[in-house]
């Protein structure tokens, strides 16, 4: 773990040649968040395979690029495209472009990710702030030795979504008259989707969404002390006892549906964080 | 695993050079709870380092060495310092000091943890015994082939924690008129503490107590045919909906605090061997 500290000088000082600003905060685009990239003006996007030690992805509809620039006048910086635990990568590797966001200056994490939803309040298409989450991957980024340089040995997690941010998401979406849910995300590791038992599980646990990211990155920021504002787009609807066999093309038509809904939100919440700043 | 058996044995033989008495119980000691190697007579004190094939322990309030002599007039062996799987060690290197208590011939295992409680009767400080336990950790130190010489392939886990011992410790407690809970540990791989809705599941999941060590060394020790007694001392609360924040040097006080406790119990206990 000790040789995280210098992997992430390395690809900051790479990232530094290209770009000098301080971000206000760290985007990543999860499926369906994917377009909001082609909005950063001055843009210098940079293939992960360049960045030193940085992660490859290779998921659909992921380009795998970090993108620096301005987001509707603040500097940002987002991952276009994110690294999966069932690609294989360990979560440490997952998790280091969180690092080096914090690194370059972000002290906010904005994250979404597509997900099933298990709330049978919930229809595809809607949009959950992630008010807490549950880590079922079977691993946590932390494990190791403890770098006391990138956070502590045993990070609370009593409020890992920063409750302010919360609170703000859910202002912006009534005053732009539309739907948002704020509930718990469980993370699998994946890839299979799953089973209706297996959803009754995740269901009674006490989870409303079930994903395949997000919580490495969160518990990875929230050691690092940043704040984070997550979203959840519901993709597909998973009831145990009407359970229709996914599509990955529907998938992500449902997910590019709600982008509005999601882009008022990150840009929301990134003025906000701008005008705390300043 | 096939190696483990020969790596445990040079280990006890390393020990053994140093203090030659047979343990009749080995004692595996939790956050704060290091205090009571304190009361242990006539000690030697082996530092894991000096030990063959030992992992090395990094967290907080972990000393790391092993800790011979008599407590309350009996033989033991004390584990000052644990491994944990947060420090990236497997349920196996985990699970090390009680294979070197099983090629020491050691019948029983006195193992004790901090937990944060789940259950909304216990406050911070209480006592908790250990009654049954659900490993939440997604690593078993039984993994790998099976050394047939260690224990049984698949083994019984119907009562992992010894029902006679237990009894006897409620005995003790009550007489000592100390309060003593008994409940359900449930074990997760950590670092972090949990999030409100990852209490919220443990609980669900028929939890009274949640901590990040101890399923491994117990699952090793019924592997390994041995008694086994087990305590949580509760540091934190972790109540989801009045949730404060867990800090690891409070944790570390609660658990000194009810030490004294504990001691009584485990004393009263080692005396019976």
């Amino acid at each position: 773990m000790l040789e995280l500290y210098g992997q992430i000088e390395e690809a900051v000082a790479f990232i530094r040649t290209k770009w000098d600003q301080t971000p206000v905060a760290g985007i990543v685009l999860g499926t369906g968040l994917g377009n909001l990239a082609a909005q950063i003006e001055s843009p210098i996007a940079i293939d992960y395979a360049d960045i030193p030690n940085f992660p490859v992805s290779t998921a659909t509809s992921h380009a795998g690029r970090f993108v620096c620039g301005m987001l509707d006048g603040v500097p940002i910086v987002a991952m276009e495209g994110r690294i999966h635990q069932y690609e294989g990568v360990p979560l440490k590797q997952i998790t280091l472009p969180i690092r080096v966001m914090k690194a370059l200056g972000a002290n906010l994490l904005i994250v979404s990710q597509a997900v099933g939803g298990m709330n049978p309040q919930y229809v595809a298409g809607d949009v959950m702030i992630i008010d807490d989450q549950i880590n079922l991957m079977g691993d946590n980024p932390l494990v190791g030795v403890n770098d006391d340089r990138l956070g502590e040995r045993f990070p609370d997690m009593s409020a890992p979504y920063t409750p302010e941010l919360i609170e703000v998401g859910m202002e912006i979406a009534r005053q732009g008259n539309f739907h948002v849910h704020r509930g718990v995300t469980v993370a699998v590791t994946g890839p299979n989707l799953e089973t209706r038992a297996e959803y009754r599980f995740l269901r009674m646990i006490g989870a409303d969404v079930v994903g395949m990211s997000t919580v490495p990155e969160v518990i990875v920021a929230v050691h690092g002390g940043m704040r984070v504002f997550g979203l959840s787009v519901v993709t597909d609807m998973c009831l145990p006892d009407a359970l229709k066999v996914a599509v990955t093309e529907e998938i992500i038509a449902v997910a590019n549906a709600a982008e509005p809904k999601l882009r008022a939100l990150v840009l929301g919440v990134l003025a906000h964080e701008a005008k705390r700043k300043a | 695993m096939l190696e483990l058996a020969s790596q445990m044995k040079e280990a006890a033989a390393a020990v053994q050079a140093r203090w030659s008495e047979q343990p009749v119980a080995g004692i595996i000691l939790g956050t704060g709870l290091g205090r009571l190697a304190d009361e242990i007579a006539d000690s030697v004190a082996i530092p894991y380092a000096d030990v063959p094939h030992f992992p090395q322990s990094t967290a907080i309030g972990h000393a790391g060495q092993l800790v011979c002599g008599q407590l309350a007039g009996r033989p033991v062996v004390a584990f000052q310092g644990r491994f944990h799987l947060y420090e990236g060690n497997s349920a196996q290197q985990a699970a090390m000091p009680v294979r070197l208590l099983q090629a020491m011939n050691v019948p029983a295992m006195i193992v004790s943890n901090a937990a944060g409680g789940l259950n909304p009767h216990y406050r911070v400080g209480d006592l908790m015994m250990i009654e049954d336990q659900i490993n939440l950790q997604f690593d078993n130190p039984l993994i790998g082939v099976n050394d047939d010489n260690l224990g049984p392939r698949f083994p019984d886990m119907s009562a992992p924690y010894d029902i006679e011992l237990q009894t006897q410790a409620a005995q003790i407690a009550q007489q000592a008129d100390i309060e003593l809970h008994r409940g359900v540990y449930v074990s997760v791989l950590g670092p972090n503490y949990e999030t409100r809705a990852e209490y919220r599941m443990a609980r669900q999941l028929g939890g009274d107590a949640v901590g990040m060590s101890t399923t491994p060394e117990t699952t090793a020790a019924r592997h390994a045919g041995m008694r086994v007694l087990g305590f949580s001392t509760i540091t934190n609360v972790g109540s989801p909906d009045i949730l404060s924040e867990t800090d690891g040097h409070d944790v570390i006080a609660a658990a000194d605090a009810a030490s004294g406790k504990l001691r009584t119990i485990v004393e009263g206990v080692v005396s019976s061997f």
